[in-house]
């Protein structure tokens, strides 16, 4: 190609030299001067002969890059088109390694039996997203050691004219707070908050929702995001008709020339969950000797009745850019309502569950994330969850007071030293150090390691590449 | 045993080493973004690195869309881009380093409306202009030329020029779907320059070999063309700011550098590639 185009370039100069010459003798100028010129310049006037080979040859050169130019235009024409396919995606590897063997832990789910360490694959993400401007559709799955599952598979669509309006329907992040929709590849800390785990497990659901956002103008300081779900999560098939609500409305204040800015917002969950018999445990009264107790309802009229499940939170997250340290991340979550689940566990059911136990509850997270220049980030993380909020640590595992292991509240403490080696690998240090409340000295079963502070912090290597 | 000991110590000792390292930066910038800045860009670097020896600058194109990906995904020091930064890009820089990036005006560009040389048209009303991009004026003729079609050059959607005109000038509205797209302002100049149908647009510094179109706010104003008193003084009706973004507030080398181009020696190397300044330093001489 290169030869080609030297061969032209040197072809078009003789061809010009030859033309200007032809030019000055027709219009009668000097010939002597003409042929000085083209001796000058190292040439000398071709015979007409040697003129057409070399015209003919231009032609053809002509006709081949204009070939090549066809050939391009069609070529980009493809790869325009090509260019709306995005695909990304990202590993998360890693090393762990608990207190104990067969841990229960929400980081990174639960050690089998007689394991301490482990290695998984924690994550295996490809997203595949066709971008069209105002439509996009995305699939994304996720590929373990535990096989492959969807996570994202939903099409969206924006209206064209003030493009502030949106619509998205499939499945994916349910919008309530931060930390849920907050990509698992960019967050600091390995796992999200024990809460987070525990109310909306997955966190995606399926159904369908608004969405008010613009990029620029006046309105751009504000966003909404609210729809219907099943409730159910993740692509789980619903159990029951009701529909539960979701929605966050958030604000973002930037003050750019202190770099500072703040985000905040407030999420709600409108819900509830199918009761399938007369039996529901709600209300909390006292025992006749004096301590808590969950009462049992068994009316008949709570026989396919919903359950509440109800939430409320606030989050905000705090930016400020400090001079030639980096940037300071502050981010927090509070959230409180009611959570139907079972007693062993308070975590929302996927399927018609056969025990309903409604709890009141509250929790949350503080993170605070420091970055040390363009590679290093330390994150220190605290976040709590106490499922039931009438129970007091002496009353669970008293006998009789029905309160199970899905009372139990837990704090964890997390530190961490994150690395990013370049743009797509990321090295990640992090410890896990979790507190349970200590339960009554009386509890027996599987209440019985809670009477003290269970064994259970975790240590986490990980390695992520993402492109 | 001693090894396990000083294993907790590493992140402190790599993070203290990365800390002093950034304190006392390496004399390398690195510059990547908007293709209409890199003339402008090269030609800064060019003159600094000849006036501070021990300093090299890089400076690649791409668009500015490219040039801010790469600022977020930390392999640029500073963004040139030819648009403001958006909201949803500001959040990942957000989400990644928790600073909201720094936008530095740098130069001032009359976004210039090319024509063939021999395209008896020489004035255009926005809305024309905006007609034309969006497929409802197609032959010539309806905007006083001859009975020809209209050929249409654009940009590729990274480039910071398409999104300035698609949102100024085609207030938003999509390009028909004949515009062909172009990898750089210089590419859309070549193509005008060929097709005496062909209509394109960029930077006023790469309108060279073309002619301008003298650009009427509605049709009741006057025609202007881009130039430096027209744009600067806003009478020129499509007109914007070229920036730098750096990820936060610029320290040592990249800061100085910033300074220089904002200073009178960088200034005057904006007006001699075509643009035109951000600071008035022709009568008082200050910094």
């Amino acid at each position: 190609m290169k030869q080609m185009l030297s061969t032209l370039l040197f072809l078009c100069s003789s061809l010009a030299n030859v033309g200007v010459a032809q030019e000055k003798l027709a219009k009668n100028e000097d010939s002597t001067d003409v042929r000085h010129e083209l001796e000058v310049s190292g040439g000398s006037l071709p015979t007409k002969a040697e003129f057409d080979v070399l015209k003919e040859e231009l032609e053809n050169l002509k006709g081949k890059l204009d070939g090549l130019d066809e050939s391009y235009i069609e070529t980009k024409g493809t790869v325009d088109a090509l260019k709306k396919i995005k695909v990304s995606g990202y590993i998360q590897a890693q090393y762990q390694s608990a207190e104990t063997a067969g841990e229960a832990t929400v980081a990174g789910g639960n050690f089998p039996s007689n394991v301490k360490q482990r290695f998984a694959l924690r994550r295996g993400r490809l997203k595949a997203n066709y971008d069209n401007d105002l439509t996009q559709y995305v699939l994304q799955i996720d590929v373990t050691q535990n096989g492959v599952g969807i996570k994202d598979a939903y099409a969206s669509f924006r209206e064209p004219w003030l493009r502030i309006f949106g619509v998205t329907a499939g499945v994916f992040n349910r919008p309530f707070g931060f930390e849920i929709p907050f990509s698992s590849s960019g967050r600091e800390s390995p796992e999200r908050s024990r809460i987070c785990q525990t109310l909306l497990p997955g966190e995606r659901d399926l159904g369908a929702m608004l969405e008010i956002m613009a990029e620029s103008g006046s309105l751009s300081w504000f966003n909404f995001k609210g729809g219907f779900f099943n409730g159910s999560g993740s692509t789980a098939n619903d159990y029951d008709s009701h529909k539960d609500f979701i929605g966050r409305l958030g604000a973002q204040v930037t003050v750019p020339e202190r770099g500072f800015a703040i985000d905040f917002g407030g999420s709600a969950y409108l819900g509830g969950v199918r009761q399938p018999g007369p039996v529901v445990y709600k209300n909390v009264g006292m025992h006749g000797s004096g301590f808590k107790i969950f009462l049992k309802d068994s009316s008949s009229t709570n026989t396919g009745a919903s359950a509440d499940r109800n939430y409320i939170g606030v989050d905000a997250q705090l930016y400020y850019d400090l001079r030639t340290l980096g940037g300071l991340t502050i981010r927090g979550e509070y959230i409180t309502g009611e959570q139907t689940g079972a007693f062993s566990s308070s975590t929302s059911p996927s399927s018609q569950p056969t025990e309903i136990v409604t709890r009141n509850f509250n929790g949350g997270y503080f993170y605070c994330v420091q970055n040390i220049g363009l590679s290093n980030q330390f994150v220190f993380k605290y976040d709590w969850y106490d499922p039931n909020t009438d129970a007091g640590a002496s009353d669970i595992g008293r006998p009789g007071s029905n309160f199970g292991l899905g009372d139990i509240k837990h704090q964890t403490f997390g530190v961490g030293w994150i690395y990013h080696w370049d743009a797509n690998v990321k090295l990640t240090a992090y410890y896990d150090i979790v507190k349970n409340e200590e339960i009554n000295s009386a509890a027996a079963g599987s209440l019985a390691p809670f009477k003290t502070d269970v064994k259970d912090n975790v240590l986490t290597l990980r390695v992520q590449y993402k492109f | 045993m001693k090894r396990m000991i000083f294993l907790p110590l590493a992140p402190v000792i790599i993070s203290s080493a990365a800390f002093i390292g950034m304190i006392f930066q390496s004399g390398n910038i690195t510059v990547k973004g908007s293709d209409t800045m890199v003339i402008l860009g090269q030609r800064w670097a060019e003159v600094y690195m000849s006036k501070h020896p021990g300093i090299t600058i890089q400076v690649t194109g791409g668009g500015s869309g490219t040039g801010i990906a790469a600022l977020i995904n930390g392999t640029t020091d500073i963004a040139n881009s030819s648009r403001p930064m958006k909201k949803s890009e500001v959040d990942k820089l957000k989400a990644r380093y928790a600073t909201l990036g720094v936008e530095i005006p740098c130069a001032k560009d009359g976004l210039a409306v090319y024509l063939n040389e021999s395209n008896p048209v020489s004035e255009l009303t926005v809305q024309q202009i905006k007609g034309i991009y969006t497929g409802k004026i197609t032959n010539w003729k309806e905007v006083g030329g001859k009975d020809a079609r209209i050929i249409l050059y654009s940009r590729e959607n990274n480039s910071g020029t398409y999104v300035y005109f698609k949102d100024n000038v085609l207030k938003g509205a999509d390009f028909a779907s004949s515009a062909q797209t172009m990898p750089g302002t210089a590419a859309v100049v070549n193509a005008v320059g060929k097709d005496v149908n062909g209509i394109g647009y960029g930077g006023a510094a790469y309108g060279k070999r073309i002619k301008f179109v003298k650009v009427k706010k509605d049709d009741k104003s006057p025609g202007v063309e881009p130039d430096a008193q027209t744009v600067a003084s806003g009478e020129y009706p499509i007109s914007r700011y070229l920036y730098m973004y750096t990820r936060s507030k610029p320290t040592g080398a990249v800061k100085e550098y910033v300074d220089w181009i904002l200073g009178p020696e960088g200034q005057e190397v904006v007006m001699k590639v075509g643009y035109f300044p951000v600071r008035d330093f022709s009568t008082s001489g200050q910094n």
